[in-house]
């Protein structure tokens, strides 16, 4: 009988303090989980001009406007994918916001039909 | 004494769900603390010059029975009889990834290269086409829109932009990429499936001048990648 209470013991002091963990962090993470799915923190929502810069007929840079001062300092990654090769690269967008210009690692062939993929990391 | 392979289960599965709700708050925790803003674009461009996800072509009321699909420029005119007017469609489906039928469209901007600007500073109306049309039949005679002029009404334009080069004017530079032909309804519309993607007709807002006034773009036959003919689709799958 000693060796099931012993058991016993451990396992309610285990999952008391896996619910005591849980209830901890309830209110800030429930809050987070909320708007990871509705309202995910971000610096804007407006949409984001995007420009091609070619050398030939290669791009080579994409400058990404409208970004709002609230997206200053943030990181901006880019990536280019024109479904057969693909290049990124990223910058940090100004303290005012305005537009960046991203240079790709390498020169992506222009098609007729690309993915770019912008991800602001902060600020 | 042996505790019982029952309770045993029991202790155990009680632990492993205490445990993975703790894991399940880390990964909440760490997904909204990053502060991450995704957007996906997709750009169509009329290139190369025989590409069939872009067709664009011109009507021109003076030839009100040719055909103008394989001219390397477009044009919008006013005039006395010599308007003209710019058709233009792009592939949607084609973009890859496909955009999602639920997806947010954040901005659509039609991108069009300017080679010859009025020297007034003229209104440009962008209209969704609402019928089908195809870049080696098109003309003048039997556009979507009709042959009478200032149709469909300026009010029902989905967007304008100004061209030319006195000051103030929206586009007054030659030579480069024109701005504010934003398409985001339409092309939401066009994502969403509440509406049929027939492409835009562009036309001078006052059709008809005693003198004729004309704006001209590249057009995906020219071949310069440099100067063709885009749309560049900004969406979210998430709100």
């Amino acid at each position: 009988m000693s060796s099931i209470r012993n058991v016993a013991v451990v396992a309610f002091i285990v999952v008391l303090g896996g619910a005591t963990a849980f209830a901890a962090s309830l209110s800030f993470a429930g809050g987070s989980l909320g708007m990871a799915s509705t309202s995910t923190p971000r610096c804007t929502n407006a949409g984001l001009g995007q420009i091609q810069n070619l050398s030939g007929s290669n791009v080579v840079s994409v400058t990404v406007s409208n970004l709002p001062a609230a997206c200053g300092n943030a990181t901006l990654q880019v990536s280019l994918n024109n479904t057969s090769t693909s290049s990124g690269g990223s910058a940090t967008v100004p303290a005012a916001g305005g537009s960046v210009t991203v240079t790709l690692g390498t020169p992506v062939a222009m098609a007729t039909t690309e993915e770019i993929d912008l991800v602001l990391t902060g600020p | 004494m042996s505790i019982s392979s029952g309770r045993l289960a029991l202790v155990v599965a009680v632990v492993i769900g205490a445990l993975a709700a703790q894991v399940g708050l880390i990964a909440g925790l760490n997904l909204a603390s990053q502060g991450l803003t995704p957007y996906r674009t997709c750009v169509l461009t009329a290139t190369p010059a025989a590409t069939t996800s872009v067709i664009d072509a011109s009507v021109r009321q003076g030839s009100a029975t040719s055909n103008f699909g394989t001219a390397t420029t477009n044009n919008v005119a006013t005039g006395s009889a010599q308007n003209r007017r710019l058709y233009i469609r792009f592939d949607l489906s084609l973009c890859t990834p496909a955009i999602p039928a639920t997806a947010t469209v954040r901005l659509a901007t039609l991108r069009m290269y300017a080679t010859g600007l009025p020297a007034s500073c003229r209104t440009v109306d962008a209209f969704s086409v609402t019928a089908n049309w195809t870049e080696a039949g098109i003309t003048w005679n039997n556009q979507p829109f009709g042959t009478a002029i200032n149709n469909p009404a300026s009010g029902s334009a989905s967007n304008s932009f100004t061209i030319g080069t006195p000051a103030g004017c929206q586009n007054l530079t030659n030579n480069a990429y024109i701005v504010g032909a934003i398409m985001t309804a339409d092309v939401a519309a066009f994502v969403a499936g509440t509406a049929t993607n027939f492409g835009w007709m562009l036309r001078d807002d006052v059709e008809g001048s005693t003198s004729t006034i004309t704006s001209t773009f590249s057009a995906k036959n020219l071949g310069t990648a440099s100067q063709a003919p885009q749309l560049v689709v900004t969406y979210v799958n998430v709100p």
